[in-house]
C-alpha cells in the first residue's frame, strides 16, 4: 500500500474506529446498531409493537426523561451566572434578565421545564397505575418510580429558593415549617436542611448544593436503574395477546408458551445458552413474534417525543416569563404566603391541621403508593387502560388522585389574604 | 471424626462471615451517621438569641410595639413589660400586631393580646421571652429562654 492511500484512508479509519457499523441496511445491521452503540444499547434489539403504541404510553416516561435532560442542560448553563449568596442571588436574577444573552429565555426554559417535569412524572405514574403496569414482575420498578416522583418534587422545591425573591423565601419558610411537624425528627430535620433556625444564607447554600448536585445525581442513578429494570422485567407492560403474531390463535400460543422445565444437574451446571429465559416469554416458544426492530422504529418514536417536548418548552418559554417578585424581605410575608403550587394541596390541609396536613396524610399517601404493588397482587388486567378486572383499584386511585388535585386547585385559586376563601372570578 | 472437624470449620467460618459482615455494615452505618454530624452546624450565623432593645422609656404604657427584625413584640402596661414572639407557631410566618392581638397572614391563625390562640390552625400560643434590665439600664431579651405567659417584668 502506498503512503498516499494509507493517508487517504485515515479519516475512514478514524470514523470506523468510532462507529463500528455503517447505517444498517440489513436486519443484522439493525440489530448490531442497537447492540454496539453505547447510547443505543439501552434499547432491546427488537421491541413489541404494543410498546410503540402512542395511545398506550402517551410517551409520558420519555417526556419526563427528556424534560430532565433539558433541565440539566439549562441548569448547568444558568450555574455559570448564578451565585448562591443572599446578597447576590437576586441581583444575578436581574442580570440574567438584563445583561445575559438568552438569560431570560434559559431561565424560562428551566422554570417551565421543572413545572412540566412534576406534571409529566405525575401523569406517568397515573398511566402506569391505570394500565396495571406495576404488577409482577414490575413491582420494584414502581417503587423506584415513587422515589423518582419524590426526588422530582424535592428538586423542584430546592430550586424554588434560589432566585431569593419574596415568592422563594416565604414558600420555603412555609414548606420547611411543614417538615418541622414530623414527630421526633421533624425539628432536627428542618434544622439540618436549613443549617440554621430560619431561612437564610446557610439554607440558600444547602438548597443550592442539593439542587445542583445531590438531587440530579440521585435522579440520574435511579433513572438508570428504572430503565435497566424495564429491560430486565421484560419490556414495557403489555397484554398477553400482544406477544402473539397477528392472526395466531390463542390456543397454539398456550401450547407454545409452556415454560421449559429446567432440572438442575447434580453438582455441576453448564450454561451453554447466552442466558436462561424464565416464564412464558421464551423466545423459543414465541415465534412468530409480534416485534419490530428498535432501529429505526423505537428510535423514531423517541425522537418524535423528544422534538415534541423541546418544541413545547421552547414555545411556552417564548410566551411566558418565569416569575420574579420583589427581593426577600424577611420582615414582611406576602399575604397569603403560598408554597409552590404542587404543595398547595398540602398547605390547604395544613390550614386545618398542621400535623395531619403536613406529615400524617402525606406520609400515609407515600407509604400506600410505595406498597401498591405489594397490596394489589391480583394478576390480570395488565397492559390495558381501565381494565374491567381492575375497576376497584382504578376507582380508588382516581378518587385519591382527584382529591389531591382538587385540594391543589383550592389552595392555588380559592385562597386569598389570611388564607380565607376567595373566588377567582 | 472428619465430619465433626468439618462441622466445626463450618461454625467457625460462619461465625467469621457473620462477624465481618456485621463489622462492615456497622462501619457503613457509622460513616453515614458521621456525615449527618458533619452536616449539622455547631455554630449558626443567624442572629444572637440575647440582645438589647433599648431603654424602658422607649415603650410607653399601653404600647404594643413590634420589632420586626427580632421577630418580637414588646407590650407594656403600666410598669409591666412583656416580650412576645411574633413568629407564628403554625408555619413560621410573621404575625401582624394589632390592638386586639396578633393575626397571621399565611394561614389565618389569630391570637389574643397575650398570644393565646383564638382561631385558625396554630397549634399553640405564641411564646413569651425572658426580658430584664441589664446593668446599663437597657432592656435585654433572651429568645432562648421562654417564660410562662402572663409573667410580666416590672420596671
Amino acid at each position: 500500500m502506498s503512503v498516499k492511500t494509507a493517508l487517504a484512508e485515515i479519516p475512514r479509519t478514524i470514523w470506523t474506529s468510532i462507529f463500528r457499523h455503517s447505517l444498517p441496511s440489513s436486519e443484522l445491521g439493525q440489530a448490531q446498531t442497537s447492540f454496539t452503540n453505547f447510547f443505543l444499547h439501552v434499547h432491546p434489539v427488537k421491541v413489541n409493537r404494543h410498546t410503540l403504541k402512542a395511545t398506550y404510553t402517551l410517551g409520558l416516561g420519555l417526556i419526563s426523561f427528556f424534560l430532565f435532560l433539558i433541565l440539566t442542560v439549562t441548569g448547568v448553563l444558568l450555574m455559570f451566572y448564578y451565585v448562591p449568596s443572599t446578597t447576590q442571588a437576586y441581583d444575578r436574577m436581574l442580570d440574567l434578565r438584563g445583561s445575559v444573552a438568552f438569560g431570560t429565555f434559559l431561565r424560562n426554559m428551566h422554570r417551565w421545564g421543572a413545572h412540566g417535569m412534576v406534571i409529566a412524572v405525575f401523569l406517568h405514574m397515573c398511566r402506569v397505575f391505570l394500565t396495571g403496569s406495576y404488577k409482577r414482575p414490575r413491582e420494584f420498578n414502581w417503587v423506584i418510580g415513587v422515589f423518582l416522583l419524590l426526588l422530582t418534587l424535592f428538586g423542584s422545591f430546592t430550586g424554588y429558593l434560589l432566585p431569593w425573591d419574596q415568592l422563594a423565601f416565604w414558600a420555603i419558610t412555609v414548606g420547611t415549617a411543614i417538615a418541622g411537624y414530623a414527630p421526633v425528627v421533624g425539628e432536627k430535620m428542618r434544622f439540618l436542611l436549613l443549617g440554621d433556625n430560619t431561612v437564610g444564607q446557610e439554607a440558600l447554600l444547602r438548597f443550592y448544593v442539593l439542587h445542583v448536585v445531590v438531587i440530579p445525581l440521585a435522579i440520574t442513578l435511579l433513572v438508570a436503574i428504572h430503565f435497566w429494570r424495564i429491560r430486565k422485567d421484560g419490556g414495557l407492560s403489555r397484554p398477553a395477546e400482544a406477544d402473539m403474531a397477528p392472526g395466531t390463535e390463542a390456543l397454539s400460543v398456550q401450547v407454545m408458551a409452556a415454560p421449559i422445565e429446567l432440572k438442575p444437574a447434580e453438582g455441576k451446571q453448564s450454561f451453554g445458552l447466552m442466558g436462561l429465559v424464565r416464564g412464558p416469554f421464551t423466545k423459543v416458544g414465541n415465534t412468530p413474534e409480534n416485534t419490530v426492530f428498535s432501529w429505526p422504529n423505537l428510535l423514531m418514536a423517541e425522537l418524535f417525543v423528544f422534538i415534541l417536548t423541546v418544541a413545547a418548552i421552547l414555545v411556552i418559554s417564548l410566551l411566558f416569563h418565569a416569575p420574579l417578585e420583589e427581593p426577600v424581605n424577611a420582615m414582611h410575608p406576602p399575604n397569603p404566603a403560598k408554597a409552590p403550587w404542587y404543595f398547595l394541596g398540602l398547605q390547604e390541609l395544613v390550614s386545618y391541621s398542621a400535623f395531619w396536613g403536613g406529615v400524617g396524610i402525606p406520609g400515609i399517601e407515600v407509604a400506600i403508593l410505595m406498597l401498591v404493588p405489594y397490596l394489589d397482587r391480583k394478576p390480570g388486567g395488565v397492559g390495558r387502560w381501565f381494565a374491567k378486572e381492575r375497576l376497584l383499584a382504578n376507582t380508588l386511585f382516581v378518587s385519591f388522585t382527584l382529591l389531591n388535585v382538587i385540594l391543589i386547585i383550592i389552595g392555588t385559586l380559592f385562597r386569598g389574604p389570611n388564607w380565607e376563601f376567595v373566588s377567582p372570578w | 471424626m472428619s465430619t465433626k472437624v468439618s462441622e466445626q470449620n463450618g461454625t467457625r467460618r460462619s461465625f467469621f462471615t457473620w462477624f465481618s459482615s456485621a463489622a462492615l455494615f456497622g462501619s457503613a452505618v457509622i460513616s453515614a451517621l458521621a456525615n449527618f454530624v458533619f452536616l449539622k452546624p455547631r455554630a449558626t450565623y443567624g442572629q444572637p438569641s440575647r440582645f438589647s432593645i433599648g431603654k424602658p422609656d422607649a415603650f410607653p404604657s399601653g404600647a404594643r410595639i413590634a420589632i420586626e427584625t427580632r421577630r418580637i413584640c414588646v407590650a407594656r402596661e403600666g410598669n409591666q413589660i412583656a416580650v412576645i414572639s411574633t413568629t407564628c407557631t403554625h408555619l413560621g410566618c410573621i404575625v401582624g400586631v394589632a390592638d386586639t392581638g396578633f393575626a397571621c397572614p399565611c394561614h389565618g391563625s389569630r391570637y389574643d393580646q397575650d398570644g393565646n390562640v383564638t382561631g385558625g390552625p396554630a397549634p399553640k400560643a405564641l411564646p413569651w421571652y425572658q426580658v430584664k434590665l441589664a446593668p446599663n439600664g437597657e432592656l435585654e431579651v433572651d429568645t432562648s429562654i421562654e417564660i410562662k405567659p402572663g409573667s410580666y417584668y416590672n420596671v
